[in-house]
């Protein structure tokens, strides 16, 4: 049984099969669907920047961008036509290309003693771009911090230049997001303290303390900060979304005992406690400790938190803070709300559809076929 | 085209679907082969779960029982004859649970039994610090099933119970210790609970969900469940050589630690790794198909050949890992060991590249 050859064989033939009518078809649709970014790797350890659109059915690469490093998430500013690609820790590179073409305009480098975490964010005029960095010599709490870079230029023009540089009031930053009023960043500080020099590993896990925090991108003043229960302080929180109406979510990875039973997502809301979030029992330690990405659906009550080493996808409800649907998926991560529900994305290679509705799932044919392994984020390329 | 799978209710399979796909297209000579593709997972899945896990999962039941049974009547009269005869009985337990401590996925993941089985590594003491703990209270009440079932994972599994019966002064302790003895029977009784339990939730529920893994449910697909076979046999190769072979090593002999190994004080981790190491090749070999029949054929020679020379290897070291680790030919032997688990590691995960199955990306080392 040589099941690989069997299986390139139906994608060829589906392809031969399907491609005239459908195509047709289906561009038609998806000119109109808003574009998605994707940081992505292939078996052989190349990197790439792609954007896609899907028509609910179908996947159609916009471009593909190759990157000197593996990357992680996209910031896109739409009205300047341009997207920043920040790498993974513990990249160095910011990746500039137009938004429309993918087309490469400049790469930007960290300095020496600093590298990226994975995420940035405009502000909402586009004038401003905030990265989390490790300034990783400096053994200090202040080793986290938050950089704003001035933006100019357009389209091919776009680039960035460095101005503040603030602490993040906290260790191991990772994913940062503008609330909706403008002017205030929340911070995922991780409270995980790496050296590129050791790889990736984790070097304080005893003295470890992750908080939720709120911080003036116009000043960089520490404005509300949030920590976690004692028993919890293993609780890493790496990443967050916000609903337009200021309620924030979180999505953390435990680095303690692997038999523990902690809460993997959280939310918040300004001037209040974190609401700490388990599933129910049966579901909870199939989660395995870690949640990759979360993200709110468009109704802005509901949120998705992938799961990708328990092979889990969950929704929560962020009113009652319960789970409302889970549903395997393989190593899945990325993940982005949709008209219907949430597209996500695989280490696999699947990009697909969950319709909240229904709860059907819809696989997008002409994603598996690119061999692309599908990275940590899915990213939006149009403004929100 | 859309594939519509629901998340909740039974649909289509895949296989199914692209066969009604090529049936509307008219593509005859595309169908045969996308069936043959589509319908090998299952048989396969369920060769491997009935001619290998089950069975596993059978005999370590089958030796859990005689423990608890033997426990049972051990406190009455201790003397080093009944000691060392319990002593057997733990053993082959272990034994039976070194056969499927491979196998991370179903059952044994449910209700902690993975953990509460063998908790260890255990880099800080955790276990000991709960078993003196518990000792302390000597509270019968924490004893009973249900009670002791949500004990702390340290106190409930293979370690604390290998601490209790092969400790230096472990009868003495025994016989002047009666509450030492009933957690004994406490460990016991929760192992042959849970092995039994395992295998049955195996046999009456899991194989089912096996079964039908194309029915969109637990699994995404047959080939989502094969995957986890895969990894089984895989990922385990590396667990031995990191948590079994290399801390105990160390960096060089005068780093070397006996106690850092899996079951030092009973001094039978090398046996242990012998059954990990034929349980993998069992579940790789010993169905009909095998798990080795999704590699391409090309790249088995090379995994056989690592397979037996990893075992001929293991089989010719020192049975007590904690005095050859004393002697430069001993430490030799398990460096080897470790350089042959490195090797059948490298040549596995080579092959499954040369698939289209993948193990794992942003489950490996997210961020």
């Amino acid at each position: 049984m040589k099941t690989h050859v069997d299986r390139r064989q139906f994608l060829a033939l589906s392809a031969l099969l399907l491609g005239p009518a459908g195509r047709v078809l289906a561009v038609g649709d998806a000119a109109a669907t808003p574009l998605l970014l994707t940081a992505a790797s292939t078996r052989a350890d190349e990197h790439f920047l792609v954007g896609f659109r899907h028509d609910g059915a179908a996947f159609h690469q916009v471009f593909k961008l190759p990157l000197p490093e593996r990357g992680h998430h996209v910031a896109v500013q739409a009205e300047r036509g341009f997207f920043v690609s920040i790498a993974r820790r513990p990249g160095t590179t910011l990746v500039l290309a137009e938004l429309a073409t993918g087309n490469l305009i400049r790469e930007i480098r960290a300095p020496a003693d600093r590298h990226f975490y994975g995420h940035g964010v405009f502000s909402a005029d586009g004038e401003w771009f905030y990265t989390t960095e490790n300034a990783f010599e400096d053994s200090s709490d202040a080793s986290g911090r938050l950089v704003a870079w001035r933006v100019s230029g357009a389209g091919s023009d776009a680039t960035l230049e460095r101005v503040h540089d603030w602490p993040s009031y906290g260790v191991g930053p990772h994913e940062l997001l503008l609330m909706p009023e403008g002017n205030t960043l929340a911070i995922a500080n991780g409270g995980i303290r790496t050296h590129p020099s050791h790889d990736r590993d984790i070097l304080n896990l005893d003295t470890m303390q992750p908080s939720l925090t709120y911080i003036d991108r116009r000043d960089g003043k520490l404005l509300e900060q949030q920590g976690l229960p004692a028993e919890f302080h293993q609780c890493s929180i790496r990443h967050l979304d916000v609903s337009a109406n200021g309620t924030v979510v979180l999505g953390m990875q435990f680095e303690g005992e692997a038999f523990m039973t902690v809460p993997l997502v959280a939310t918040h809301k300004r001037g209040e406690n974190l609401q700490l979030l388990l599933a129910p029992p049966e579901l909870q330690p199939q989660l395995n400790q870690y949640v990759g990405a979360i993200r709110f659906a468009a109704d802005g009550r509901h949120f998705a938190a992938t799961c990708p080493r328990g092979n889990q996808f969950t929704v929560w409800d962020s009113e009652t803070g319960t789970v409302v649907h889970a549903l395997r998926a393989r190593d899945n991560c990325g993940v982005i709300a949709s008209d219907k529900g949430f597209v996500y994305s695989t280490g696999m290679g699947t990009v697909a559809e969950l319709d909240l509705q229904s709860g059907s799932i819809s696989e997008f044919d002409g994603a598996e076929q690119l061999d692309l392994l599908w990275d940590n984020h899915l990213c939006s390329g149009v403004p929100a | 085209m859309r594939m519509i799978i629901d998340s909740r209710l039974p649909s289509m399979t895949r296989s199914r679907l692209i066969s009604t796909l090529c049936l509307l297209a008219g593509c005859l000579v595309a169908s045969p082969l996308l069936q043959a593709q589509n319908t090998d997972w299952t048989p396969l899945n369920l060769a491997m779960t009935d001619a290998v896990v089950i069975p596993a999962y059978e005999r370590f039941a089958a030796a859990t029982a005689p423990l608890a049974r033997n426990a049972a009547g051990f406190c009455a009269a201790i003397d080093a004859d009944s000691l060392a005869a319990l002593q057997q009985d733990f053993s082959a337990a272990y034994d039976g649970w070194q056969g499927v401590q491979h196998i991370q996925f179903g059952p044994i993941t449910w209700f902690n039994w993975n953990f509460r089985l063998q908790f260890w590594p255990d880099d800080k003491g955790t276990g000991a610090r709960q078993l003196d703990a518990l000792l302390a209270t000597a509270d019968p009440a924490v004893l009973v099933p249900e009670a002791f079932a949500q004990q702390s994972v340290g106190v409930q599994g293979f370690p604390a119970l290998e601490r209790l019966l092969f400790s230096d002064d472990s009868l003495v302790a025994l016989q002047n210790e009666p509450y030492r003895c009933q957690t004994v029977q406490a460990i016991s009784r929760n192992l042959d609970d849970i092995a039994s339990g395992v295998a049955q939730r195996w046999r009456d529920e899991f194989r089912t969900t096996v079964a039908n893994a194309d029915e969109r449910g637990f699994f995404e697909s047959a080939e989502d469940a094969t995957i986890d076979y895969l990894k089984a046999v895989v990922e385990s190769v590396r667990r031995i050589q990191q948590q079994k072979v290399q801390p105990v090593l160390g960096d060089n002999q005068a780093a070397a630690r006996e106690r850092r190994a899996e079951a030092w004080r009973m001094d039978r981790s090398v046996q242990h790794m012998r059954t990990n190491v034929a349980a993998l090749a069992a579940l790789f070999n010993d169905s009909a198909p095998a798990l080795s029949s999704v590699l391409q054929p090309a790249d088995l020679p090379n995994i056989q050949q690592a397979f037996a020379t990893l075992q001929q290897h293991l089989a010719d070291a020192p049975d007590s890992m904690n005095t050859a680790i004393t002697t430069a030919e001993g430490y030799a032997a398990f460096k080897q060991v470790d350089a042959d688990l490195d090797a059948l590691f490298e040549l596995l995960e080579a092959g499954v590249k040369g698939t289209d199955l993948y193990l794992g990306f942003n489950s490996l080392d997210g961020d």
